[in-house]
């Protein structure tokens, strides 16, 4: 390449001047192999960098703090994921790649009842068995644990109670597979079966022996785990509604499906330090997990993370069988490897919760939206996991992107003797999402208006704040919408399509990083820490704890380390494998990696880079200010020529100090509101997406085929888009799988019928759609770089829009999910016996023709449309609360302004009567209250 | 729980030597009678690469190529595969050289996660060895028995025709895509046009 | 998931295979045949009615013989393609069976001696230890039947292969080999109404090939099959038909995936063609006769009275695919 900057040496270069300062050309250089590989610097890429700071980026969201570290090298490029040459090559190790020498292999004993006293356990047998080293049962972890502090409800192998099929009894190690399994046999086990709950209506009814008790602070004798009450804003505008939908919901539980099962590999190294082998997306809590339940401090135990084969959520709990290999290995002195069939990872589940929801609604006369009222019963299964955190958001993130005039939420979460359910992406969101999506299409229907336009209406702009004091920041909902609407042609295809094709619009919200961490209050501890070494071969060493599971976050951070130093990808190290290097981190759930690990990367990066830009200086004789980074050199920005090699600089800045050390914290800003519950849901910033589906309904037989999906997705900025899109279309696929075909099938035995991967129906290449992912940068004004999460909000949109698309096709409304052929089959027959046709293809679909709201909702819209660009691009700096488009002042308290505005976190006596079903729950004491001495 | 009510599992069944050809080298293990080729190849050949999914044959992790067809280890009896050829995805590259599928999928967004990669790059492979200008409907039909969980299928298909392109000699194994655009002149942010050299 | 020992064995020829069988006979000792695996092994991994040996017939000579009147035992699935001269009907059926990578291990063999598959039955030995086992695999206990309880005599596992019901409406036959000697019979009478016993293979019997009559070539066919997914899943309901074109008298419907076998429906055939054949009006008829004939049971993924439902369905589509 000519015109370029030579950064080794292999020509004949000439240092002109012995001051350094102004060199020019060709200059002597320190080794090949150092710096990169290139010899030659590349030039700056201005498409890369913000018109803001002189390139050629447009921002039409507004210029963002980071701006000034954009050097146009790597953020915004579709990039390979990091590591995916060791993916490609199957060099990639998962959990049960590791094999250790001298291993033994560990198998579980499981409950054959679903809900049981252990009155015995003789393992005499076993331990007569040649060829078993250890033996270990619930006697031998006597410690609870959990994910969440609030609720440690688990124990590595069963202490008193067996609560489900598949609960682990006892497990073995030995010296091979088949002597584990002969081994299983010969437990004797004596069970004193006890009634189980299956149905989680049972659930809120007081039992006999309830499958865990909270001592004072048991719900009466129930199942209750969690019950939520939430009101906010003012009842009685639900009162005279224009437009009303009122939708009971049934959805059946669902599981992750990541393609490799659990592994586990425990080693008791020789100096007595635990090394701890596992597919974790949250290597940390496993870690203070096995703290608790060995008995060991934490500095003792190495928990070392291995390639993910997919997580989804489902690999985020501390798990009993870490704790079994853990104990084992203890016992035996070897290294202990346990892998799962398929069977037992649909038993350890922690899939997305079986849900009953209620969502009533109701629209004024000028279209805004009055009221959400919200029941949600969900099914926790054996134990708590992530239940308690799942029971609020099953409400409250349901209180954006709408403006609403009040929000009724109830919730309970009822312990049943199924697998227990847990976090599954778009955790606790994606049901009520569906439902009152759903709900807002009935009512758009019911007002003679297109449902994109009453969005478009009754949006919350950008910087406000929502019902529940949740605070947005950038929000990109509403270009969402507009392009969905642009690119599949909406307006000619809505309501017009003949019988059997549809059209359905579906909105999402969701969290991008918990504002509060789950195991840091109340000291304060950073969310996320990113260490950073950089030596004189001048490769960047970055340690973090962030757990890739595939989405790509190691790739993220490599990324903006890369941008801020401007060198090229291969400089940059990530090692994010053990906890013994690496700093502390949440780990990889509630979509917060990119976010709070990727702004620690750059503040780690930015203290890297000003004692690079320092040596510069004093080489250079340059101000940092008027230097320029770009491609392993540092120069004056007024001429290219005075400049100096990045390593030239790296080595100055470490004449004193040897290898440059960094270290970056993230954590979130205090916010939210002061009511019970107000920290759940509460993130630095909100995802926003819309989706529109098109589908075909076979209506002789009920089958549904999604075709076309555009997919916008508001992510703030694009680090990667590649894996972007990647996170769109991969949710589109996970949520067409809930919405149309996957279910976790407990039969009429209680029993999980299906736990395996023919039977557990996950789409095929067949079923999937064509997906246009379409990405919206809002520019988040916290994110790093912009950026905001994609990995879980893009799945909720595809549910709604999917349902409402088979209401557009066949006039259908279903609530049953999933819609297998069979429940829409029903659905028609229940439509034809309505229509009073004896053959489904006489049936019509439905017609809309626009009432008189509609021209009043694309003026609102319209006017909404310059009101937000103002807010984004902070033109307009004034607060805004939910609540101002029913003509409230945003600078007074609503208490203030508002008779019967209310934040309520418990029932009133007189609602009592009229609450929904979860609601019934709150009928109930708990037993501090009731007079008893339990 | 214990009884007749189960299978024994011990004794093992007899050892016997077991022999193929693996990724074009020689191989010779004793395995057990009844061995499963999957078990084979991940615990006696060493071939990890190789995953076990759901072991039943749906996910489809676990392909190898057996005399250049695509087939699920998982369900085939090692006995009735020996003296063959068989290829993992460690056979895939010609030394440190990526084969076109490897590097597409890892430029296109064909692997996530990962677990599922070793069986759709052999699979993919397969199709490619028999043709080398498939359609997507094609591409859709060679892989409907991979599951994976991560991508929603897009972008492997996209993998596949981008590699599919190279076989066919019609592209380059792609750049990395983080090379910045052909603008031979470094510039300062404030001045984008001044050339190289030029004094101030 | 590991299978329980066994010792497998590699015949080569026939007779070497019906010797070893009647060795192993004699000796009592308990054996099942393989061919592709995909069947076999993952009941096996699951410790279903396991035996000590496994005899395989993959190194047999001669038996993947693939022409329009004869396919051997040992003819893979995915060879079973129009370019070898396969019937368009035969073609359809394969090309749905499963997925494209079963179907490179799966052989014509297998598809047609399935087992019976039922989800109280297809689960791993802790599953079915839950339920108190199931009298298909009741390892010793004498358990009941789970999906139809107080009745120890019948088991209703659905036979879920694709192929069979296309062989039946082609009119083949099967031909059978064992110590005992050899024997051909019409396909329709090779199962047997039982999900435990399936079909008419004596112990150390196995399906050699199957022939198809020299007027299958004038037959067109059309086979639909319900199932929730394009790939993987068996099928929920399976109905093939043929016919010699404009005959309506060689007019042949076939059911499979509905009962514990499959079987032709010569009775509602004959019912229609008796009221005399009126195009769409006899398809309808037809369509309805053949729902009414068949009863499903609940243990396959989608619920029976759906499953019945869609018989008129595919009956009519499969039959007007004729008509076309």
């Amino acid at each position: 390449m000519s015109g370029g900057y030579r950064q080794q040496p292999g020509g004949a270069g000439k240092v002109t001047r012995k001051d350094g300062k102004r060199v020019a050309g060709k200059q002597a250089f320190p080794p090949p192999g150092s710096g990169g590989s290139n010899p030659t610097m590349a030039p700056r890429d201005l498409d890369f960098i913000p018109e803001m700071v002189g390139g050629k980026e447009a921002q039409p969201a507004g210029a963002h703090v980071h701006d000034r570290a954009r050097t146009g090298t790597s953020v915004g490029k579709p990039t390979a994921l990091v590591d995916s040459n060791a993916k490609v090559t199957g060099q990639a190790w998962y959990g049960d790649d590791v094999r250790l020498a001298n291993e033994v292999i560990g198998k579980i004993l499981r409950s054959p009842h679903h809900y049981a006293k252990i009155k015995s356990i003789d393992t005499s047998k076993v331990e007569a068995l040649p060829g078993v080293l250890a033996v270990a049962t619930g006697a031998d972890s006597p410690h609870q644990f959990g994910v969440l502090p609030v609720t440690k409800d688990e124990h590595a192998m069963a202490v008193e109670k067996v609560r489900h099929v598949g609960d682990l009894v006892a497990c073995v190690a030995a010296v091979d597979e088949a002597t584990a399994m002969e081994a299983l046999n010969l437990f004797e086990v004596e069970y004193e079966v006890l009634e189980p709950v299956f149905d989680p209506k049972k659930g809120l009814e007081d039992a006999d022996e309830p499958i865990h008790w909270r001592g004072k602070y048991h719900l009466a004798r129930t199942n209750v785990q969690k019950r939520v009450f939430q009101e906010f804003g003012d009842r009685s505008l639900v009162e005279t509604p224009l437009a009303s939908s009122h939708g009971k919901w049934n959805m059946a539980g669902v599981h992750h499906g990541f393609t490799e099962p659990h592994a586990v590999v425990a080693h008791w190294d020789p100096n007595g330090r635990l090394q701890l082998y596992t597919p974790q997306q949250v290597p940390h809590y496993t870690h203070r997990a096995l703290a608790t339940v060995l008995d060991v401090p934490m500095h003792q135990i190495n928990v070392i993370r291995t390639f993910v084969g997919g997580g989804f959520g489902g690999k985020s709990d501390p798990f009993p069988h870490e704790m079994c290999a853990a104990i084992l290995a203890r016992k035996s002195g070897r290294p202990v490897r346990i892998t799962f069939d398929r069977e037992e990872v649909y038993w350890i589940n922690r899939g997305r919760h079986p849900s009953h929801i209620e969502v009533k609604m109701t629209a004024d006369e000028e279209a805004r939206i009055s009221g959400f009222d919200i029941d949600a019963l969900i099914d926790g299964g054996g134990f708590a996991s992530f239940g308690h955190v799942t029971s609020y958001y099953n409400g409250v993130l349901a209180t954006a992107p709408y403006e609403l005039g009040s929000f009724h939420y109830t919730g309970a979460r009822v312990w049943t003797n199924k697998p227990a359910s847990g976090a599954m992406r778009g955790h606790g969101a994606v049901n009520t999402r569906c439902a009152v999506e759903v709900g807002l299409d009935e009512m758009s229907e019911q007002m003679k208006v297109d449902p994109i336009d009453l969005r478009l209406a009754n949006l919350l702009p950008p910087h406000s704040r929502t019902i529940s004091g949740f605070r947005i920041t950038s929000n990109g909902m509403r270009e969402a919408l507009e392009k969905v609407r642009e690119g599949s042609d909406w307006d000619s295809k809505f309501r017009q399509m003949p019988l059997g094709k549809g059209i359905g619009i579906g909105c999402g919200f969701f969290i991008s990083g918990s504002g509060l961490p789950i195991h840091w209050d109340p000291n304060r501890f950073p969310h996320a820490t990113v260490h950073m070494q950089v030596d004189m071969d001048g490769g960047v060493t970055v340690h973090t704890g962030a757990a890739d599971i595939g989405q790509g976050s190691t790739t993220a951070v490599a990324q903006v380390v890369s941008e801020v130093l401007a060198l090229p990808l291969e400089m940059i190290h990530v090692r994010s494998h053990e906890s013994d290097t690496s700093p502390v981190d949440l780990g990889s759930y509630s979509s917060r990696v990119t976010f709070m690990n990727a702004n620690a990367a750059i503040r780690a990066a930015l203290e890297i880079r000003e004692q690079l830009l320092n040596a510069a200086w004093e080489i250079l004789g340059y101000h940092p200010n008027n230097l320029v980074l770009n491609d392993r050199r540092i120069y004056y920005k007024h001429d290219p020529a005075i400049g100096v090699s990045y390593l030239k600089a790296l080595h100055k800045a470490q004449e004193d100090k040897g290898a440059l050390i960094a270290s970056g914290a993230y954590r979130s800003p205090p916010m939210g509101g002061v009511h019970k519950g107000a920290a759940a849901g509460l993130a630095p910033a909100y995802s926003f997406s819309a989706y529109v589906a098109e589908v075909d309904v076979d209506v002789e037989t009920g089958m549904i085929k999604c075709t076309n999906v555009w997919a916008a997705h508001d992510c703030g900025k694009a680090l990667n888009p590649l894996a972007v899109k990647g996170q769109i279309i991969g949710s589109c696929h996970m949520g067409l799988g809930q919405v149309l075909s996957e279910k976790m099938v407990y039969g009429r035995t209680g029993h999980l019928q299906n736990p395996n991967l023919l039977e557990y129906k996950i789409p095929s290449v067949h079923e999937m759609p064509h997906v246009e992912p379409i990405i919206i940068e809002s520019c988040d004004p916290e994110g790093p770089f912009g950026a905001k999460e994609a990995g879980e909000g893009p799945l909720l949109p595809i549910l709604p829009a999917v349902v409402n698309a088979v209401y557009d096709a066949i006039g259908i409304r279903l609530r049953d999910l999933p819609l297998t052929p069979d429940v829409v089959f029903k659905g028609i027959e229940k439509g034809m016996k309505a229509a009073g046709v004896d053959d489904p293809l006489d049936l019509t679909s439905p017609r809309v023709e626009h009432g008189a709201l509609q021209p009043l909702l694309v003026k609102r819209a319209a006017e909404h449309k310059v009101r937000d660009r103002a807010r984004q691009r902070s033109e307009d700096t004034d607060p805004y609360v939910n609540g101002v488009l029913f003509g409230f002042d945003p600078n007074l308290p609503l208490e203030d302004q508002v008779e019967g505005w209310r934040t309520a976190t418990e029932p009133d006596p007189e609602q009592l009567a009229e609450l929904g079903l979860a609601g019934k729950a709150w009928l109930k004491k708990e037993q501090r209250h009731m007079g008893g001495d339990e | 729980m214990v009884g007749t009510e189960h299978v024994e599992m011990i004794p093992v069944a007899k050892k016997e030597i077991w022999s193929a050809e693996v990724n074009g080298r020689a191989v010779e293990v004793l395995a057990p009678s009844n061995a499963v080729l999957l078990d084979v190849l991940r615990d006696k050949v060493g071939t990890l690469g190789v995953k076990r999914g759901c072991d039943l044959g749906t996910c489809g992790c676990c392909t190898v190529m057996i005399d250049g067809t695509p087939r699920l280890s998982c369900l085939c009896l090692a006995g009735q595969v020996e003296g063959s050829t068989i290829l993992t995805v460690e056979g895939l590259a010609d030394g440190a050289h990526l084969a076109p599928i490897q590097s597409c999928f890892a430029e296109h967004g064909g692997s996530q996660c990962g677990f599922c990669t070793p069986g759709f790059l052999v699979t993919a492979q397969a199709l490619l060895n028999e043709n080398d200008s498939p359609t997507d409907q094609e591409v859709a039909c060679a892989i409907e028995g991979n599951l994976c969980r991560c991508t929603g299928y897009q972008q492997i298909v996209d993998s596949i025709q981008a590699a599919a392109a190279i076989h066919r000699g019609e592209a380059e194994p792609a750049a990395p895509a983080s090379n910045p655009h052909p603008d031979p002149h470094p510039s300062g942010p404030e001045e984008p046009q001044m050339p190289p050299g030029h004094a101030r | 998931m590991l299978m329980p020992p066994f010792t497998l064995h590699h015949p080569t020829t026939v007779d070497e295979a019906c010797e070893l069988a009647a060795k192993l006979m004699a000796a009592g000792e308990g054996f099942d045949w393989v061919a592709g695996g995909t069947d076999l092994v993952p009941n096996y991994k699951w410790h279903i009615n396991t035996k000590p040996h496994v005899i395989s017939l993959a190194k047999i000579q001669g038996t993947d013989t693939i022409s329009s009147n004869e396919l051997g035992c040992m003819v893979r699935l995915a060879d079973l393609t129009e370019e070898n001269g396969v019937h368009s009907v035969v073609v359809q059926a394969a090309s749905k069976v499963a997925s494209s990578l079963v179907r490179t291990n799966a052989t014509l063999g297998g598809n047609l001696c399935l087992d019976t598959r039922c989800f109280w039955y297809n689960q791993g030995e802790d599953w079915r230890r839950s339920i108190d086992w199931c009298h298909k695999a009741d390892c010793g206990t004498g358990a009941d039947c789970r999906v139809i309880p107080n009745q120890n005599t019948l088991c209703v596992a659905t036979y879920q292969g694709d192929i069979a019901p296309t062989l039946m409406v082609l009119g083949a036959s099967v031909h059978l080999i064992g110590p005992n000697g050899a024997r051909t019979l019409p396909i329709d009478s090779f199962y047997q109404l039982d999900g435990m016993k399936k079909n008419v293979l004596e112990e150390g019997e196995f399906l050699l090939k199957i022939t198809l009559p020299e007027d299958a070539n004038k037959r067109i066919g059309s086979y639909q099959k319900l199932r929730v997914r394009d790939s993987w899943d068996f099928p929920e309901a399976g109905v093939a038909a043929s016919w010699i074109e404009g005959d309506p008298t060689s007019l042949v419907v076939a059911t499979t995936a509905l009962e514990s076998i499959p079987r032709t429906h010569p009775e509602e055939v004959a019912s229609v063609l008796e009221a005399g054949w009126d195009g769409n009006a006899s398809v309808k008829a037809l369509s309805t006769a053949v729902q009414k004939s068949v009863k499903p049971v609940n243990n396959t993924a989608l619920p029976p009275r759906y499953r019945r439902s869609m018989v008129r369905v595919l009956t009519k589509r499969a039959v007007q695919g004729l008509l076309e």
